[in-house]
């Protein structure tokens, strides 16, 4: 997958709007792969909404969505599981992991799916973000900033050609937040993939290519 | 899949799962039984006439007034005919009266010595109730199979040998041997072989191959002898209707009151057997149901964890098949436990049927055993695609 565009489209709770002013709603926007976007945005302008629209599980919206020129409504079940499993990577706002596992399970229950990622570099990372102690502790007992920093592990292990972080740094400090951006970039440029970032302020200091106003 | 299942684990009940499997296994158990038991009590019904009491024999009463006026007490045809068309005539054949004087002579080395006078009569062959090889006959052949009324044996055995200290006669002997058959009429006189082939519960009369009758009456009997049936036997589907003991006296025809008796008793316990399967086959369904309804509850409970495992990149397929394993399991484990209870119930009571029966003749389970796999078939597809079909809501975030 290499381009995602969106062509005049709009979350269906805006359509009364007429105020709006974005540089993603009603506009021709395209995502490409091997580059660095950054979404700002304030609360309630449809972040999380975009997120969903590209990654399948919500369909609220006038005007198209294209993947490489396809248009993304008629997908099927086993098309949308094939993206999930190995073109786009999300890291969730609200993380979406399981409190029920230790950290470690959580990384694994995503690896065992698709098998990328080596048990040596998974054990790196967690000791790059500083969280190696707590890597057989339930994930429910962690504190939401260190649960942020195994959902990003998650999100890594899978090949993928665009990464959403939506939120990624919202509960770490600077030092972290710097790591977390070393790796993303890293492994985004070992498979030449985009990296789309959101954020309502803080934002990770990457090189970004694109700045889009929500 | 192990951290799949550690997962949709979560919630489980096991006090529902519980009660879906006893009463599960109660239905399936009923429903086993039944059908298991109605084979074997079939088994049990070719074995011994007594219970095979769907056949009537009518006859026309003979009273002292018909007698006088010379009344005829056979059947016309227009007569068998209406009673062919009633619903409640399955089938129905005539008994061939013998129009020729027969005499038999029964000589076992000088033991027992009988010489008599008596009759042939023969019936359509699927009303025969002795099955066996011997029953067919060929023209030309000088040896006729016989089949004797059972109370016959009964008679000579308890009442004549017992009183003039004769020696008793068992089934086996008597067909090892051989009787003396003389027919003569029509200017004819010859002489058969007569061997007994069987006793007969249900037809009371000296009974020949309806081919030898055919060719006999034929060959000896007079021209001017009566040709029509004056007894006729029915096979009906259900002896307990009121419309035969009316439609009999409404025509003033007869039948063995003590056959209808055993008729009904039989058609109770069909309709018993019946009603208690209805019975195991609700208390399946329902069961059915609670499964159900503890797996969507299980579904709805863990749904936040499926639908993480969905957006992960988990297909639907693949998440609903722990519940899809867990209900076909328990299903499987029902039908198993339940064919091992089937089992042991029915070797009570096949312990009591070989005391009365000791020949009898036991079915296979395949019957049950079949119905049951039918019916896990069935209900396990119905989970699998219920599963699927709510882990699909999920996917379409429907709920």
């Amino acid at each position: 997958m290499n381009k995602i565009q969106l062509k005049n489209t709009l979350p269906n709770v805006f359509i009364h709007r007429d105020d709006m002013v974005s540089d993603i709603w009603k506009q021709d926007v395209e995502f490409e792969k091997g580059r660095i976007y950054l979404v700002e945005a304030n609360s309630g302008t449809g972040k999380s909404s975009l997120c969903s629209y590209i990654y399948g599980y919500r369909h609220d919206y006038q005007g198209q969505i294209l993947f490489d020129g396809e248009d993304i409504r008629g997908y099927s079940v086993s098309k949308w599981t094939n993206i999930r499993q190995c073109h786009f990577a999300l890291l969730w706002q609200e993380l979406r992991m399981f409190p029920e596992l230790t950290a470690m399970e959580n990384v694994e229950i995503k690896n065992k799916l698709t098998g990328f990622q080596s048990q040596e570099q998974i054990l790196q990372w967690f000791e790059m973000l500083g969280i190696t102690d707590k890597i057989n502790a339930n994930l429910g007992r962690m504190s939401f900033g260190q649960q942020q920093r195994v959902a990003l592990i998650r999100a890594l292990c899978q090949p993928f050609d665009f990464l959403f972080v939506d939120e990624p740094i919202s509960h770490l400090d600077d030092a972290n937040s710097e790591i977390m951006g070393r790796i993303m970039i890293a492994e985004a440029q070992k498979q030449g993939a985009a990296i789309i970032t959101t954020s309502i302020g803080k934002h990770i200091n990457l090189n970004y290519d694109q700045v889009f106003k929500l | 899949m192990n951290l799949v299942w550690k997962l949709l684990r979560q919630h489980i009940s096991i006090p529902q799962f519980m009660g879906f499997f006893f009463a599960n296994l109660v239905g399936v158990v009923i429903i086993l039984l039944g059908v298991q038991f109605y084979q074997d009590y079939q088994a049990l019904d070719s074995e011994d006439s007594f219970m095979k009491a769907d056949y009537l024999i009518v006859n026309k009463r003979i009273g002292a007034m018909s007698s006088l006026i010379g009344k005829e007490n056979t059947f016309t045809a227009s007569e068998i005919d209406e009673l062919n068309e009633e619903a409640f005539v399955e089938h129905l054949g005539a008994f061939t009266p013998s129009s020729y004087s027969v005499r038999a002579q029964f000589d076992v080395d000088g033991f027992v010595n009988f010489s008599t006078d008596m009759f042939f009569e023969s019936v359509p062959d699927q009303f025969v109730d002795v099955k066996s090889d011997d029953w067919d006959y060929h023209v030309g052949e000088k040896e006729i199979p016989i089949i004797l009324p059972k109370n016959y044996l009964d008679l000579y055995n308890f009442g004549y040998a017992q009183g003039k200290g004769l020696p008793k006669l068992s089934e086996g002997i008597l067909g090892a041997m051989k009787l003396k058959v003389q027919i003569n009429g029509n200017g004819n006189n010859d002489t058969f072989s007569g061997r007994i082939v069987g006793f007969s519960s249900r037809l009371n009369t000296i009974l020949v191959p309806e081919k030898f009758m055919n060719w006999a009456n034929q060959q000896y009997a007079s021209q001017d002898a009566p040709k029509e049936p004056t007894r006729l036997i029915m096979e009906v589907n259900n002896p307990a209707d009121d419309r035969i003991t009316s439609y009999l006296q409404d025509r003033g025809y007869e039948t063995d009151e003590d056959k209808l008796d055993a008729s009904k008793t039989t058609f109770v316990l069909r309709v018993i057997v019946s009603i208690v399967m209805v019975v195991g086959v609700v208390i399946s369904m329902l069961s059915f149901y609670i499964l159900m309804l503890s797996v969507f509850l299980l579904v709805q409970k863990n749904s936040s964890k499926l639908e993480n495992l969905l957006l992960i990149g988990y297909s639907p397929g693949r998440v609903a098949l722990p519940y899809q394993l867990l209900t076909v399991g328990l299903n499987v484990l029902v039908l198993v436990l339940a064919v091992v209870i089937m089992l042991m119930v029915r070797g009570v009571y096949l312990d009591m049927f070989e005391n009365f029966f000791p020949d009898l003749e036991i079915p296979g389970i395949l019957p049950s055993l079949g119905v049951g796999c039918v019916l896990l078939f069935i209900v396990s597809i119905f989970n699998i695609i219920a599963v699927r079909n709510k882990v699909m809501s999920i996917w379409n975030r429907k709920d």
